[in-house]
């Protein structure tokens, strides 16, 4: 693009670089800021994805609690396989089940739904517990009955040490609280969690509804080779298909999963806050140049090649770019703890800020692709500035300038850029997708700005002067309203999608229970208590909706006769369907809130077969078509079913939904246990601990509690999204700005003109506000679209929450946000309204 | 007769040798819209080195463009410039501003000094980009010579209008250039200022030997020059 200087001119041209940023270090101060900001959201970002991950994969041994981990799910499993493991590695076994575990002789007992986990002495195999009072551990062991529950529990509960509560309906004794436990990937990330002896076993009934499951994590000894023993114990399982085996590798895939989609939204937040970054500098830039028009073409009259002069102002934004990227990278690492003590409380995860030279040269890279695709057309404009000026003392104002040349090397660069942001992203596509709109966002602007011009030039101008003036300022040759249109634009965009995002956020927490949301799960009810507990609960409040559906674990053995697994990636939403068995159910009718969308219901002409309903999004990930057959394994046994519909399930709305349903005809002659839920009309009337004591067994989960929690991530997950918003919100104001500069600025000379001429300032202003007010009241509108749009896509793909369309605020943010802009407008212009006469005509 | 023709290849010689510019057939038409504008029309003219020359004529003649013609600023539309025997029309522009650079001098009417350097650096601006040795003292020692020794730090918005242009003259002559530009360099000054910038510049031009194409409508400063040329018209009168 640019001929190579001589080597002997560079001294001079670093020279004046450096001398020209000193001394236009004010001029430049929002390219500064704007960079800056962008930078450091990208290092805040890069540097805690890394730390996190980091923090995994050195954690991966104790997150899985071994070298390898022997999954049974919900049996014991061939022990005489997993001995056989103890006789070339360490061998831990553990079992989790849920449970309701409740205070004992207080005026109001209080009940927590809990995962219990019981572990033998050689818990934890790697990283460590951490729990008090000191001996509480050890007492787990050694004596019977005894708890360990977590710190939550333990003071929502209000606990003491050697208090006695109740599981299920055994006593237990409290021997402490439990703060850490290393294998945080299972269970523990979001729930309430306890610990005890492996002994607990034989105390508890446990059934469907406790999610039993059997795991033996393995040690192997030091010095033995990996690869050997991991060969070995896949060889003892070869032929046993429950079993699933695990490797540090895997683990924590529920967590990775939750930070890969987070760090999609950052980057996606990251780049749009890099690329309205780069379109605020390309106007800083552009007014700075027109304002060293007479400059630079002094300095041509004395010699000096444009070449030469473009090389400076590139110099300049070099030496800015390092200087800034070292800051704001240096700066992300104070970010790293404050993100911390929200990722410790919700993840359990203690990071460390991590530095990486790779994160470095990524930062200073996107930032120098951006900066250069943007500058480009500005710097490019000093090819127009003639020293022939100088004589005729008329300074045209500079526009945007594109060659051939620097449209295909901006082009080349942007899909350097593209690539370096899809690449390694947790979703291309999204990535792609966000691309690909901000470029049609960019070009609808720019269309409309040539709309608007070509219009306004049709109109007849009545005698109004400012009215006059406005649409000439639009319309004259070479005007800058393509540049405002289109900064204003993507500026507004951005803030209405963000503020919508906002709003969407701020409704889902705010939000009670669904409607339709039962009070109450009930869990683990066996066949001969079903009439009892429903009697019992009617005998609480008769007014009840109460629902009492079957219930069978099954897993997913062959899909069409192929391994499922061939069907989807691990990182597909609908992998839980085969990660392990998975709950069923029947009902002779369809779900009222699970419409069919493909297929007939049940075919009661074959009530020998097993007929599927499937949970469209499940088939659609899988691949799945109406005539499918999915073979289950349901107690040992293997048997073909047939999909014949598809059902739309909305899990959101916390009633029961299932991911697949099968024929009653078919499924009521497997053995089976019961889930109930229930709404009461007075949820007082709902005696909890009276039924633990009547049902001991049955597991209560009460949503509100369920909710709360959820609330609780969803407020620290719109912390962080308001936090980044705001952030990006300011560029976003930046850019609105130094397009109202680069306006400014030419207006400078033509207030000063119209001053002379007998304008009073009033006109000035008047026609400052309608030039505004077109601009922005064809902007809004597509503003609006494009952010409903772009909200929409963030908030039910990307945070997984339903999206409404809020128009009354979606009108009051775009008022609010043109109040501001016009505020912006108005005091730039105030400072330009009062032109000091002197150096303006002195051309200083 | 051998004496006779040696002597006049010599003067012959002589006077290609010293001949520093030359126009050919030079004309200038600017379009504006639909309308050709002929500024500069078929003009042919010689100059020879140490020459001093102005040119008068009403506003509009075409002076300021010619002699943005000659310093390579513009390109003519027809016709040949040689500067020291090379057609400067048929270079490319950062080629003629290598020539502007070495042996050019430009000053302004309207001074146009870099508004954020100093007077100094100012000067300084041309030493560096012909790599003189210690550009910084050479600005100054010019300026003292000027009378601007209390000035030197100063920003040109701190400057009279008068120092200004003794700052843009001391820029224009500091590489000691073979000519000197001026486009009406008293234009904005009062009398008595210009009086002794008129004085400065043609005592420099004497002193170092180099050649002033001026523009002017101050017949007084018209007048100094050895050869004055009215241009009307677009034409060489």
């Amino acid at each position: 693009m640019e001929k190579l200087i001589k080597l002997n001119v560079l001294g001079l041209v670093i020279k004046y670089a450096f001398k020209d940023l000193s001394r236009n270090f004010k001029k430049i101060f929002s390219i500064i800021v704007t960079l800056f900001i962008s930078l450091f959201i990208l290092s805040s970002i890069l540097t805690l994805e890394d730390s996190l991950k980091k923090e995994l994969n050195d954690n991966a041994k104790a997150l899985l609690g071994g070298d390898l981990e022997i999954d049974y799910n919900r049996s014991q499993g061939n022990l005489d396989l997993v001995n056989r493991v103890k006789d070339i590695a360490t061998l831990s076994q553990m079992v989790e089940f849920s449970t309701m575990i409740s205070t004992l002789d207080r005026p109001n007992n209080q009940s927590l739904f809990t995962r219990i986990k019981t572990i033998d002495e050689q818990y934890p195999l790697y990283g460590s517990v951490t729990y008090e009072p000191e001996d509480a551990f050890n007492r787990i062991h050694q004596e019977d009955n005894t708890i360990l529950v977590n710190e939550n529990i333990f003071k929502s509960l209000k606990l003491r040490v050697d208090e006695k509560i109740k599981v299920q309906d055994q006593v237990f004794t409290v021997a402490g609280m439990v703060k850490t436990v290393p294998d945080v990937s299972g269970f523990v990330a979001f729930g309430e969690f306890a610990l005890t002896g492996k002994q607990t076993l034989d105390l508890i009934k446990l059934n469907i509804g406790s999610f039993l499951n059997y795991e033996y994590k393995v040690r192997f000894n030091d010095g033995d080779d990996i690869e050997t023993l991991r060969k070995k114990i896949q060889d003892i399982f070869k032929d046993d298909q429950k079993v699933i085996l695990r490797y540090p590798e895997n683990s924590a895939s529920g967590i990775k999963r939750i930070i890969n989609n987070f760090s999609q939204f950052l980057s996606l937040v990251s780049i749009s806050a890099m690329l309205i970054a780069g379109i605020g500098i390309a106007n800083t830039l552009l007014s700075f140049i027109n304002q060293n028009n007479m400059s630079i073409s002094v300095r041509k009259a004395v010699g000096f090649f444009s070449g030469d002069i473009k090389i400076i102002y590139y110099l300049q934004l070099l030496i800015l770019l390092t200087t800034i990227t070292i800051a704001s990278f240096a700066l992300s690492f104070l970010f790293v703890p404050i993100a911390n003590i929200y990722i410790s409380k919700g993840l359990g995860l203690s990071i460390q800020p991590l530095f990486s030279v790779i994160n470095l040269f990524k930062v200073f890279t996107v930032g120098l692709l951006v900066l250069i695709i943007f500058s480009i057309p500005t710097i490019n404009a000093i090819d127009r500035v003639k020293a022939s000026n100088l004589f005729r003392n008329v300074f045209q104002n500079l526009q945007f300038y594109y060659s051939k040349k620097s449209i295909l090397f901006s082009i080349i660069l942007l899909c350097l850029l593209i690539i370096l942001f899809t690449i390694k992203s947790a979703n291309p596509s999204y990535s792609l997708i966000y691309f690909g709109s901000f470029f049609t966002c960019l070009l609808v602007f720019f269309l409309l700005s040539r709309t608007i011009i070509f219009l306004l030039k049709k109109l007849k101008v009545n005698s109004n002067i400012p009215f006059k003036v406005s649409i000439k300022n639009i319309t004259q040759t070479k005007s800058i309203t393509p540049i405002t249109i289109m900064s204003l634009g993507l500026g507004v965009t951005l803030l209405l999608t963000l503020a919508m995002v906002g709003t969407n956020f701020k409704r889902e927490i705010g939000k009670s229970i669904p409607e339709i949301a039962p009070d109450y799960f009930f869990v683990g009810i066996q066949q001969n208590e079903k009439e009892a507990f429903v009697q019992k609960v009617l005998g609480m409040e008769k007014d009840i909706n109460l629902e009492v559906v079957p219930i069978i674990t099954s897993g997913v053995s062959k899909i069409n006769g192929k391994d499922p697994k061939t069907f989807i990636k691990p990182s597909n939403d609908s992998y839980w369907v085969i990660r392990s068995e998975r709950r069923s159910s029947w009902s002779d009718i369809a779900p009222k809130d699970n419409p069919i969308i493909e297929g007939n219901w049940w075919d009661l002409m074959r009530p020998n077969q097993l007929q599927i309903s499937l949970d469209a999004k499940v088939a659609r990930d899988f691949g799945i078509k109406i005539g499918d057959i999915f073979t289950l394994n349901i107690y040992g046994k293997e048997i073909d079913g047939e999909v014949i519909n598809f059902r739309d399930v909305d899990y959101r709305d916390l009633s029961i939904n299932f991911a697949m349903l099968f024929n009653p005809q078919f499924a009521k002659n497997i053995p089976h246990e019961y889930l109930a839920t229930a709404k009461f009309k007075d949820v007082n009337q709902f005696n909890e601990i009276n039924m633990i004591d009547s049902f001991p067994s049955i597991s209560i989960i009460k949503i509100a509690d369920y909710l709360t929690k959820v609330t609780a991530i969803l407020n620290q997950v719109f912390v962080a999204v308001t936090l980044i918003s705001a952030i990006t919100i300011i560029i976003g104001l930046i850019v609105i700005s130094s397009a109202i500069i680069v306006q400014g600025k030419i207006k400078e000379f033509q207030n000063l003109v119209f001053k002379i001429l007998g304008f009073s300032k009033k006109e000035i202003i008047y026609s400052s506000i309608i030039e505004f007010l077109i601009m922005f009241m064809s902007v809004i509108s597509i503003a609006m679209l494009f952010a409903a749009i772009g909200s929409y896509f963030i908030i039910e793909n990307i945070f997984e929450l339903n999206w409404l369309f809020d128009f009354k605020s979606l009108i009051l943010l775009g008022f609010i946000i043109g109040l501001i802009t016009l505020f912006l407008i108005i005091t730039t212009n105030l400072k330009f309204l009062s032109p000091k006469v002197y150096p303006l005509i002195r051309n200083q | 007769m051998l004496t006779r023709q040696r002597t006049i290849i010599l003067i012959i010689k002589y006077l290609i040798m010293s001949e520093l510019l030359k126009l050919n057939q030079v004309n200038l038409t600017y379009q504006t819209g639909i309308d050709n504008i002929k500024v500069l029309k078929d003009i042919d003219l010689k100059t020879m080195k140490k020459e001093t020359i102005s040119f008068v004529g009403e506003s509009g003649s075409g002076k300021t463009s010619l002699i943005m013609l000659i310093a390579g600023l513009e390109k003519v539309t027809s016709g040949q410039i040689f500067f020291r025997n090379q057609d400067i029309t048929r270079l490319s522009e950062d080629e003629v501003s290598k020539i502007r650079r070495k042996n050019i001098g430009i000053i302004f009417q309207s001074f146009y000094l870099i508004p954020n350097y100093t007077a100094v650096e100012n000067v300084a601006l041309t030493l560096e980009l012909n790599k003189f040795k210690d550009p910084q003292n050479e600005a100054k020692e010019l300026l003292e010579r000027f009378g601007l020794k209390h000035r030197l730090n100063n920003l040109p918005s701190q400057l009279s209008g008068g120092e200004q242009q003794r700052v843009a003259i001391a820029r224009a002559i500091a590489t000691k250039p073979e000519l000197i530009l001026a486009d009406e360099p008293t234009g904005n000054l009062d009398s008595e200022n210009s009086a002794m910038i008129s004085e400065i510049l043609f005592n420099y031009v004497k002193e170092e030997g180099s050649s002033l194409i001026l523009v002017t409508h101050d017949e007084k400063l018209a007048d100094k020059a050895q050869r004055k040329i009215e241009i009307k018209d677009g034409k060489i009168d």
